[in-house]
């Protein structure tokens, strides 16, 4: 209620009081119209305000509701026993206890551990789960396996912990006073309001004195001419003008709040407009955040498999025998289950037990196979090796569903080339054939295409167990191994990847030609980032990094042109070694660049980097490492689902569904809302010009007043107010998602251009158009033009009953009175006229009026025809003329 | 400019109601002095001397603009069309001795130093307007009565409170004819363009015994047919003034 605008507005209610008390101390029944004047702009600036409060208000409840309303418990060992206690009571030196599932209540060195995995994922950006144990393995306490820190999530076994440290003192404590101690930087929309006030403000300044100086001269007392000054000032206010920005903005917010962005901050909507650099994490939020199986290899070949969100069935060729052995060992080696009763959920959104690639591998043969429980059942498992990082494989034996066939089979999956030591026969188009050397090099090759796409690879294969070495009641012993775990039979390679979401390579080149820039900046792994940047457009298709390039003509990269790759690939560890300009030339050469193994830290870097080039950053993040690089970001943007508290209350905007298209869409949006601020005010600005002239024409010509204060304000917060909000609701021009991002300086909301055209064109118009009414109403009935030099203060003498006009009538007081406002009354209705014309012009900027559509609005068009209601009403409903000096026109 | 006048002219709106005023002006409708002391009301006589100046009979010698409607109340005089095709029209003379007493021939103080102080009484101009006898005495107050007649406007003055009844006296109206009234043959008005030395009806309206040092309201009334009363505009068809005669 104290930026820019409402301060403009502000000043120009304590001017009024001011002028009133002038007018007051000088002749003490003056009329009130400088006091109501006041009183209205008060008004205003409390009613948006007002407004703009339970906007704001509202997106806080919402936010209010991702907070865990049920307060944090902790399980302590206090007074030798346990108890259940409010997390915050927590001292340091508390033991406490934890379980999988719990939350760690605080900063904790962990004294006893059976098998404790927690995410760090918020904290760290690491998504894997990390084991936790009482050993110190690292000097860092950020890295070291014995603290478990406050906020993340015990996700299995059970800890016992010393608490050294609680709230603030915390390290996420520490960072998310880190967040606050970022400084909030103005948004650009509110940059621009406040230019739009200095020009306004210049504007209504200079005039004013102009003005002040001319009236002086002209022989006015100084008290009047202070009055004039300050009429002229607030004449130029254009008090509507904040509550159409509030109400575009929180129309628009409404409008994101349906496509998914939550808007914290009205003002950020707008800034979404003008990204011009799009910093994204990948997981998530370019891509579905869940393994899919995406190519499979078996009999020399290389087969894709679907991996859009809604997959029903697999395309590919399912006729091979090998095939089916393959598919058979993908159902059975795996430990993942599906959750209990989910039969009428869509496979790929059924909840699953069991890590990334498993449910990746079970939700693939569930898609191929039909029920796969169903199928683990008849082919019981009789005993199982699970994975470890030592082995790197995972086996099972089974029985097989074959009644005629006893023999029992092994299977097995792991890493490819440890499958392959495994091997000694191959199964290619369903027969067994020895593995030799060549199909060991083609095997090389596919692991190596597969693993190039940045795909977790994993090989496959099985033996059926002699009947005679291993009968019905062999008792399989996973520790001492007897059963034979090498001379398999190798059946195939499977790839997963995290796929990208089908809606992101569309948005993505959306974003290109809207000239912003999309950086990906990920923890993960540079092979598996540039595949996806390359799948979703961020790296372009013919667009080489570096090193490609090198590779490509086989030279050292040191003698590489750095200009000649669009492309790069910056690795946490290089970002590290890199000073400033290092970045900065790796910003301003390449076109299209991924972040990988960065750390939430490096993205505050990367954001500061990017801030140096003038562009307006938008960020996105969700770990509560990444809150300072989203309030340090032009636009920080949390993910709604997998976001932290910390980096939603950091961010200005929250993607309900995590999708990078949905950016996109605000994007859009933003631009949207820059645009049609725009309409609405050059707009609005139209009629500050038709509402100064009389004034100014009335101090300089002293002639009767052509519109009084009450009857301007009837247009500002009358008529004016349903159309300039109608332009909120105008659709886009067809170039919106085209042109480059608007400059931050060059490109502003308000420039002199706008405002000239405004105020020395159409308003000039206007305000002609409306002192033609002026002079016709008063030459009418008796006053020509000539007469009305200098007649101002008889005409305004109360003492004067017989006033003679062009004619030789006489007029009473009372009479010029009406007359003065028959004269309002033609110069409110002029200018409405005049500006239902503005507003059909305003509609369109680029594009005709006709391919904008006159008729798609209808807002616009309820707009058009409030303004005639509403000065039809104000003319001709009776009475109007006692209360508010509007009276009938004949 | 002229031609727009003139096509201006054709689509004119008239002032829709007639309006009585007075010389002299009052602030507020308030006009006060002191009995004896010429300071305190020579700015009432000095305002009377040049509204009367006009009608001096030296303004009034030019036979083609004047002509002499005689000295008895009669109609109106149309002459002819409201544009200048006709060129321009004459207008009847109007004898300042009329208003006898309050002419300021004699008595150049129009009664103010007598403490009977005169006011000069006069319908607004208004282009074409032809105001309307009463035709019947019913809306008019008795004493008035007798000012009726055909051709006359008749106005009349009285307290506005009851109070003040006995408290202001013989009331004495000058006029043409000696009648309080506005005689219809200087009606209609053709305006400044084509009617410039126009001199509308006056009467003198002169309070003879007015009790000192006393605020009187008094309220004049002209009456007539299309004569209508407006409480929002106090000069429609009537004004009222607040008198009050400083002895010291």
């Amino acid at each position: 209620m104290i930026s820019g605008f409402s301060l403009l507005l502000w000043a120009g209610a304590v001017l009024c009081w001011i002028a009133y008390g002038v007018q007051v101390s000088q002749a003490p029944d003056v009329p009130r119209d400088n006091l109501y004047l006041g009183v209205v702009l008060a008004g205003v600036v409390i009613l948006t305000g007002c407004f703009a409060y339970f906007q704001e208000a509202k997106s806080t409840n919402i936010m209010a509701s991702f907070r865990n309303m049920v307060p944090q418990q902790a399980l302590v060992w206090r007074d030798g026993e346990k108890k259940q206690i409010l997390a915050s009571e927590l001292v340091v030196g508390d033991l406490v206890e934890i379980k999988g599932g719990d939350r760690i209540p605080a900063d904790v060195r962990v004294i006893s551990a059976q098998g404790c995995k927690v995410d760090n994922s918020s904290l760290t950006g690491e998504s894997e789960p990390q084991s936790r144990s009482p050993e110190l393995t690292h000097e860092n306490p950020l890295e070291t396996k014995n603290i478990g820190f406050y906020s993340t999530t015990c996700l299995e076994g059970t800890a016992t912990g010393l608490v050294i440290s609680t709230g603030d003192q915390t390290i996420i404590g520490r960072i998310a006073c880190l967040a606050s101690g970022v400084g909030d930087e103005k948004t650009p929309i509110a940059v621009e309001i406040e230019h739009f006030v200095h020009i306004v403000g210049g504007f209504a300044c200079s005039v004013g004195v102009i003005f002040f100086v001319i009236s002086l001269g002209m022989g006015y007392k100084i008290m009047d001419a202070i009055v004039f000054l300050i009429g002229i000032i607030v004449a130029n206010v254009p008090e509507g003008l904040i509550a159409t920005v509030t109400v575009s903005l929180s129309l628009t917010a409404k409008r994101m709040a349906k496509k998914n962005c939550l808007v914290k901050n009205l003002e950020a909507v707008e800034t979404l407009g003008s990204t011009s650099i799009i910093c994204s994490d990948k997981t998530g939020t370019l891509t579905q955040n869940r393994m899919t199986v995406a190519h499979l290899w078996f009999d020399n070949e290389i087969v894709s498999a679907d991996t859009s969100e809604d997959q029903k069935n697999q395309s590919f060729d399912q006729s091979s025998v090998t095939w089916k052995h393959l598919s058979r060992i993908v159902a059975l080696c795996n430990r993942a289950e599906f959750l209990a009763k989910q039969e009428d959920v869509p496979i790929m959104k059924r909840a699953v037990m069991g890590d990334a690639s498993e449910t990746a591998l079970l939700k693939f043969s569930e898609v191929v196979y039909g029920n796969v429980m169903a199928y683990r059942e008849k082919n019981k498992k009789v005993c199982e090796i699970p994975f470890n990082s030592t082995n790197k494989f995972q086996l099972s034996i089974h029985e097989t569903d074959d009644p005629h066939d006893k023999r029992f089979l092994l299977v097995m999956k792991g890493a490819p080339e440890r499958i392959l030591d495994r091997c000694s026969t191959v199964m290619l188009n369903g027969k067994e054939v020895p593995l030799d050397d060549s199909f060991k090099e083609t095997f090389q090759t596919a692991y190596m295409e597969l693993g190039g796409m940045g795909e977790r690879v994993l090989g496959f294969c099985h033996l059926l167990l002699p009947e005679d070495e291993f009968p019905d009641s062999y008792p399989f012993d996973v520790e001492s191994m007897n059963f034979p775990t090498s001379n398999l039979c190798f059946a195939g390679l499977l790839s997963m990847i995290d796929p990208p979401r089908s809606t992101v390579p569309d948005a993505v080149s959306k974003c290109r030609s809207a000239g912003i820039k999309v950086i990906m900046v990920t923890g993960d792994h540079p092979i598996t980032a540039q595949a996806i940047a390359k799948s979703v457009g961020i790296i372009s298709e013919g667009s080489e990094t570096v090193d490609e390039i090198a590779r490509r003509l086989n030279i050292p990269i040191s003698q590489v042109n750095k200009k000649d790759a669009r492309a790069a690939v910056v690795n946490g560890m290089q970002l590290k070694d890199m000073t400033d300009s290092d970045l900065d030339e790796i910003l301003r050469n390449h076109g299209e660049i991924v972040f990988a193994r960065t750390s939430p830290q490096q993205k505050l870097v990367i954001v500061e980097g990017c801030q140096r080039m003038g562009a307006i950053v938008a960020v996105t993040g969700d770990g509560v490492n990444d809150s300072p690089a989203l309030k340090k970001a032009n636009i920080g943007i949390a993910m709604g689902i997998a976001g932290s508290d910390a980096a939603k209350n950091a961010a200005d905007m929250i993607l309900m569904d995590d999708n990078f298209a949905s950016i996109v869409t605000g994007v859009e949006e933003g631009r949207l809302i820059f645009d049609n601020l725009k309409k609405a005010i050059s707009y609005t600005l139209t009629k500050n010009i038709a509402e100064l002239c009389p004034f100014l024409i009335y101090i300089i010509v002293s002639c009767p007043l052509p519109i009084g204060t009450i009857t301007i304000l009837f247009i500002d917060l009358g008529t004016d107010i349903i159309p300039s909000v109608s332009l909120a609701y105008e659709k886009g021009e067809t170039d919106i998602m085209n042109r480059k991002p608007r400059h931050p300086k060059r490109d502003r909301l308000v420039n002199w251009q706008l405002a000239l055209y405004s105020y020395s064109q159409i308003g000039m118009i206007q305000s002609v158009g409306a002192f033609f009414c002026y002079f016709t109403v008063l030459a009418q009935q008796g006053f020509l033009p000539a007469r009305l030099i200098n007649i101002r203060v008889s005409w305004e003498d109360k003492n004067d009953q017989d006033l003679e006009d062009s004619y030789g009538q006489e007029w009473t007081y009372e009479q010029r009175r009406y007359q003065e406002s028959e004269c309002y009354t033609a110069f409110f209705v002029s200018i409405v006229i005049s500006q239902l014309a503005d507003l059909i012009i305003r509609k369109t900027r680029m594009n005709s009026i006709f391919q904008q559509g006159m008729l798609r609005n209808k807002v616009l068009l309820f707009g058009l025809a409030s303004q005639l209601i509403i000065a039809a009403f104000l003319s001709y409903c009776p009475g109007m003329y006692d209360a508010l000096r509007f009276c009938p026109l004949r | 400019m002229t031609s727009v006048a003139t096509q201006l002219e054709r689509c004119r709106m008239f002032i829709e109601n007639e309006c009585l005023t007075h010389t002299p002006k009052t602030i507020k409708t308030e006009i006060s002095y002191t009995l004896n002391n010429e300071g305190s009301y020579k700015a009432f006589i000095d305002s009377i001397d040049l509204f009367l100046k006009q009608y001096d009979d030296d303004q009034q010698t030019n036979k083609m603009k004047f002509e002499d409607c005689k000295d008895q109340p009669s109609g109106y005089i149309e002459r002819g069309q409201y544009d200048s095709s006709a060129g321009e029209k004459k207008a009847c003379t109007f004898n300042r001795t009329w208003l006898a007493n309050c002419s300021g021939l004699e008595d150049k103080t129009y009664g103010y130093s007598l403490g009977k102080p005169c006011f000069i009484v006069k319908l607004n101009r208004i282009l074409g307007y032809k105001p309307e006898p009463p035709k019947n005495n019913e809306s008019i107050p008795l004493e008035a009565q007798d000012k009726v007649q055909p051709n006359v406007i008749p106005i009349h003055c009285a307290a506005k409170r009851d109070e003040d009844i006995s408290k202001i006296g013989q009331i004495n109206y000058y006029g043409m004819g000696g009648i309080g009234g506005f005689p219809l043959q200087y009606y209609p008005y053709y305006g400044k363009l084509l009617q410039r030395q126009y001199l509308q009806p006056l009467v003198a309206v002169q309070f003879t015994n007015l009790t000192l040092d006393t605020d009187l309201r008094i309220e004049c009334k002209a009456y007539g047919e299309n004569i209508n009363y407006s409480d929002k505009d106090r000069f429609q068809g009537r004004f009222d003034v607040k008198i009050q005669l400083k002895s010291r």
